[in-house]
């Protein structure tokens, strides 16, 4: 019971917050604001 | 409340001792007083029946929406064990930096989340967002000029935005700029005359790491 409470405390992450910029939405987000900087 | 004080807590049956700390910790849920929330939810949790799916399952609707908005997130699986897909997009938003995907979980589970009465927690994760967001353009940047990366055009957040049809001018981003600093979910300043946030070289996004939202 203990083993199964301990495992439910263990599911969470607070290192999510990572530096990564290579995710479908920051390459996005990456090209949308090159495209912008163009445009002037 | 005087004579709670005689016995011991932990000589009570557990299954009172859950219930108690399942009931006081929605109560701090509601206060806003999340490091208390968490801790009474989270004794909960460790102490109650592990069969009982349906009880977790009540109890972390609570816990969720407290320990993300110390920045904290649960794990995939946590969610799929137990059923609780109405926050998955909301993670998602988090980790994008998305604000609009944010706006469209609240929409979407609105209901659920306005009977359980974390709609107001939740909502409140836009700050975060925004920090994301921020922090993103920053790598993003950084990519390309290391020695510019920490001077953020609000026009450029403006265009981010845009992007994700969220519509704010320049005025507005500056005062979300300005609640992010307040907050200390970003370390800078503005050059206001130059429409520039200037972030901080060291740390300039500060996590949360389980600490509440600073005021």
């Amino acid at each position: 019971e203990v083993k199964e409470g301990k495992e439910i405390t263990q599911q969470w992450e607070d290192d999510w917050d990572d530096d990564d910029v290579n995710d479908d939405f920051s390459l996005q987000l990456k090209r949308e604001l090159e495209n912008n900087a163009e445009k002037k | 409340i005087e004579t709670a004080r005689i016995f011991d807590f932990e000589e009570f049956p557990k299954r009172d001792r859950v219930t108690y700390m399942y009931y006081t910790g929605r109560l701090e849920v509601f206060n806003e007083n999340f490091p208390a929330a968490d801790q009474k939810l989270s004794y909960a949790l460790m102490h109650c029946n592990p069969r009982r799916e349906s009880n977790i399952r009540m109890i972390l609707k609570y816990l969720i929406p407290v320990k993300l908005s110390m920045g904290i997130l649960p794990t995939k699986s946590l969610l799929e064990k137990y059923n609780l897909f109405e926050y998955e997009n909301v993670l998602q938003a988090l980790k994008r930096g998305d604000p609009r995907l944010l706006r469209h979980a609240l929409q979407e589970h609105e209901d659920q989340f306005l009977r359980s009465g974390v709609y107001l927690v939740l909502e409140k994760l836009e700050l975060q967002v925004y920090q994301r967001l921020v922090k993103k353009i920053y790598f993003i940047q950084r990519q390309k000029d290391p020695n510019k990366a920490h001077q953020i055009k609000l026009e450029v957040i403006v265009k981010a935005l845009q992007w994700l049809e969220v519509d704010m001018d320049i005025d507005e981003v500056e005062c979300i700029m300005a609640i992010l600093i307040n907050k200390s979910l970003v370390k800078g300043y503005f050059a206001h005359k130059s429409k520039v946030a200037v972030v901080s070289k060291q740390d300039p996004f500060p996590r949360l790491n389980g600490k509440p939202v600073g005021s």
